[in-house]
């Protein structure tokens, strides 16, 4: 962590003037090297100037681009201002900025281009409603199966990026279900992932967008994209950068 | 009987290929997307000219439609192919969008980067 390299800690936001603040303040906090990126994607609430005011760089997209348009700009960013490291946590406050530190070592030391957040090794208190523990559960079965290597924890948006990934999403990242469908472009392009058990703050991993029926549904589209996704034509990957 | 339809499908032709004449002419349709409309409203209006040759020489041989059937099978085909076309030209642009939003947003960071950094705070409009 030390080693002077730069990082980029990336938060797409859109609508989170209630929980954006303290993201940007507790990853200033804990890692006072480290740049703050906030992503509005358009929001229509005080978003941006929340976060400007507790010193994060503020990248205002036009509109409304949804969570893989507002991570890849990020990507863009980091890859066009030369970073080494990017780390994407969540606007809405679930991610713990103290557990970056993990992610970062495994990429340093564990030889992985992406370092996975999950919630579900090592001792995870996290709760979640049956529907949902079973819909990624079956998620990750099947990405496990497509990838080759056991993965717990297909939609954690907890991720760091070395710069080949940066690289990779800069040029290329899924629209429509990021999470799960960029594990599957990782495979194709070879780059290596690894999870790492996280702790996810429990007074925010409610309020999550998927409910109990819709997780249902969430999983038979995110199964449908991975699925087209592996007979996608692999994207051209550039040396060096 | 047949002379009617003959009529009324060479007039609906004609008018689908005048009128996207003139959606090109008038620069409100690109040509690469017009020519799936050209080509459906000439096979059309081949098809009032000249109803035997498509009904003996294979259509009604290979299907046995007859000729109204026919220019519906063929119209509904060619509107298919239309309506597929047209998904394709969206997602291009959807993604062409996208990436313009990006970089529209990259280079404003950039911008206000640059003008906080070299001109002096009292000339930069909030």
């Amino acid at each position: 962590m030390e080693s002077g390299k730069k990082i980029l800690v990336i938060i797409p936001a859109f609508n989170e003037e209630g929980s954006v603040g303290k993201v940007v303040e507790e990853v200033k906090a804990y890692l006072p090297r480290v740049d703050a990126l906030v992503v509005n994607d358009g929001s229509s609430d005080l978003t941006s100037e929340i976060a400007r005011s507790r010193g994060a760089i503020v990248m205002d997209l036009p509109f409304n681009l949804g969570i893989g348009g507002a991570m890849q700009a990020g990507y863009k960013y980091a890859y066009e201002k030369g970073y080494h490291i990017a780390i994407q946590v969540d606007g809405d406050g679930q991610h713990d900025p103290r557990e970056i530190p993990k992610l970062v070592h495994i990429l340093e030391e564990g030889g992985a281009d992406v370092a996975i957040g999950s919630r579900f090794i090592g001792d995870s208190e996290y709760k979640a409603s049956v529907m949902r523990r079973v819909g990624i559960l079956v998620l990750s079965r099947a990405i496990s199966v497509i990838v080759g290597e056991k993965i717990t924890d297909p939609t954690s948006g907890f991720r760091a990026a070395n710069r080949r990934a940066i690289q990779l999403f800069s040029a290329n990242y899924p629209q429509d279900y990021p999470e799960p469908e960029a594990m599957v472009l990782l495979h194709k392009c070879g780059l290596m992932m690894k999870e790492v058990p996280v702790k996810i703050n429990q007074r925010y991993s409610g309020e999550s967008s998927i409910t109990k029926i819709k997780s249902i549904y969430y999983m038979v589209k995110v199964l449908l994209a991975i699925f087209v996704d592996c007979f996608k034509k692999r994207p051209v990957l550039k040396i060096g950068g | 009987m047949l002379i009617k339809f003959q009529i009324i499908i060479g007039l609906m032709s004609l008018i689908l290929l005048v009128g996207t004449f003139e959606l090109i002419r008038k620069g409100r349709l690109r040509e690469e997307y017009s020519i799936l409309w050209l080509f459906t409203g000439g096979v059309t209006l081949l098809f009032s000219f000249w109803p035997q040759f498509f009904l003996s020489q294979f259509i009604t041989r290979i299907t046995g439609l007859y000729y109204l059937s026919a220019v519906v099978v063929v119209a509904f085909l060619f509107l298919l192919l239309i309506v597929l076309h047209f998904s394709v030209v969206v997602s291009k642009l959807a993604d062409r969008n996208k990436e313009l939003a990006q970089r529209h947003a990259l280079l404003e960071l950039e911008l206000k980067e640059l003008k906080r950094r070299y001109l002096p705070p009292d000339t930069i409009s909030p």
